[in-house]
């Protein structure tokens, strides 16, 4: 990587710092502890997180996903106190996502942070969604600098790191690379649980035919709604066979497993090309993907082909840190509350739209 | 539309102690309302009581504020109800 060296402003702490999370912007309704020792060393205490499931071919409406998240955050919450081994009094901070993210699903678990923080007199820290899942990719994998895929079913994004701000080089037009996989789940009718992009990425591998799909990076950028309605187009196509089998014997047929295939390999390759476009472009050799798609193992195969081609390597977690939780919110607060930043009560608000380069990340040089 | 034909509703919510209706009242009013415009809101507290008075220049918005209102009043005392005796428990330090 070119640039001199710069000291990091991220002292070892004198004592351990302990913080919680709490996440809330989508159906995921997480908490979790982490706990920053004098050795440097960062430990997740505890991690537990409820999703909010709806029916096959449904997706959740705001109002529905607070109202769950309102009957689920105190019990989560608990829990993750208890697993924790530790009590409240014991917390430095009470960190919660700030946004982006859908609004009274983010109110409703700001709601019980304030509530905490004041019961408890704890400082609140206002928490970037994206930045949550930057910092979790960071620290359980270890990469260095790498060129982080930020992708989910809100957001699909290509992030860079420098001077102390997370920059975006690439991003989706229009919709999200995981709103896409989870809208066409919905047309086929696929199980909402655990995932639909789960259950999408599992029948795809039953996939044997790829369809022709409109291929649409925009320089640094992907558009991905009109793929989505090609792909809802194919569902009318004389030759599609929704229970999969063919009426008669060798008859030329698509399957929903091969359109979940076809999907799947259009929208990776352009997430691969448009990282590829901004490895070059800073001279990284590593990724790091993050975000509840980065579980896709065929999207980790497609970028690992791809790095080493490049000689690079390619980072992921496994579905507790990939998928939205609670302990990203406790990480990344705990970094920003250790640099000096809190959030006042009268500024704890959400909002839906938050820039990941919005946030001074201070520590880091 | 003058204010005087506005819609008015009243909530009283009670709480253990001023303490609590006070940590209520702070939490709730950090958001404003969505349509600032036209729903007007004032928390107080009064005695162990939350007091929330609504002005709206609809009933369907009466109905929309006063809705939302209580699901949020609701999540606040549940919590207060969990971890409010907790909160009092400080530990005692040994140095």
């Amino acid at each position: 990587m070119p640039g001199r060296y710069r000291e990091s402003p991220l002292k070892k702490p004198s004592r351990a710092y302990i913080a919680l999370g709490l996440e809330g912007s989508a159906n995921k309704l997480g908490a979790g502890v982490i706990k920053h020792d004098v050795d440097g060393s960062m430990e997740v205490l505890s991690n537990v997180r409820h999703t909010y499931i709806t029916p096959p071919g449904e997706g959740f409406l705001p109002r529905d996903t607070a109202q769950h998240h309102r009957e689920w955050a105190l019990t989560v919450i608990k829990d993750a106190v208890a697993k924790a081994n530790i009590t409240m009094h014991d917390l430095d901070c009470i960190c919660y996502t700030k946004g982006p993210g859908m609004g009274a699903p983010l109110q409703s678990v700001a709601l019980v942070a304030r509530t905490l923080s004041l019961l408890y007199e704890k400082p609140l820290v206002g928490v970037n969604h994206c930045v949550g899942h930057i910092e979790m990719g960071r620290q359980v994998t270890g990469a260095q600098n790498p060129v982080v895929l930020y992708v989910s079913g809100g957001n699909t994004q290509v992030i860079a790191y420098s001077r102390q701000c997370y920059r975006i080089f690439g991003e989706t037009l229009d919709i999200a690379v995981g709103n896409c996989l989870d809208r066409f789940a919905r047309v086929i009718n696929l199980s909402n649980d655990p995932s639909p992009g789960y259950n999408i990425e599992q029948e795809a591998k039953k996939g044997k035919r790829l369809v022709p799909l409109p291929y649409t990076t925009k320089g640094m950028d992907v558009s991905l709604s009109g793929i989505l309605t090609s792909i809802e187009a194919y569902t009318s196509d004389r030759r599609y066979r929704p229970q999969g089998e063919p009426f008669e014997e060798s008859e030329d047929i698509i399957t929903p497993a091969d359109l979940c295939f076809s999907l799947q390999e259009t929208v990776f390759s352009m997430l691969v090309e448009i990282t590829e476009r901004a490895m070059a472009h800073i001279g990284s050799k590593e990724v790091l993907i993050v975000g509840g798609v980065g579980c896709n193992e065929r999207l980790q195969e497609m970028m690992g082909i791809m790095a080493q081609e490049r000689n690079g390597l390619v980072f992921a977690t496994d579905e507790r840190f990939c998928i939205d939780n609670g302990i990203m919110i406790a990480q990344a607060g705990l970094l920003s509350y250790r640099m000096g930043f809190h959030t006042l009560l009268a500024k704890s608000t959400c909002t839906q739209r938050f820039r990941t380069d919005e946030v001074h990340v201070a520590w880091r040089p | 539309m003058s204010e005087s034909s506005w819609h008015t509703v009243t909530i009283r919510v009670p709480f253990a102690n001023p303490k609590h209706a006070n940590i209520a009242m702070q939490v709730i009013d950090v958001d404003q309302e969505l349509q600032r415009e036209a729903v007007k809101r004032n928390l107080a507290v009064d005695g162990n009581d939350l007091v929330a008075t609504f002005a709206t220049s609809t009933v369907r918005l009466a109905r929309l504020t006063t809705n939302g209102f209580l699901e949020n009043v609701d999540l606040v005392a549940r919590t207060i109800g969990e971890f409010g005796e907790d909160s009092e428990r400080k530990p005692v330090l040994f140095r």
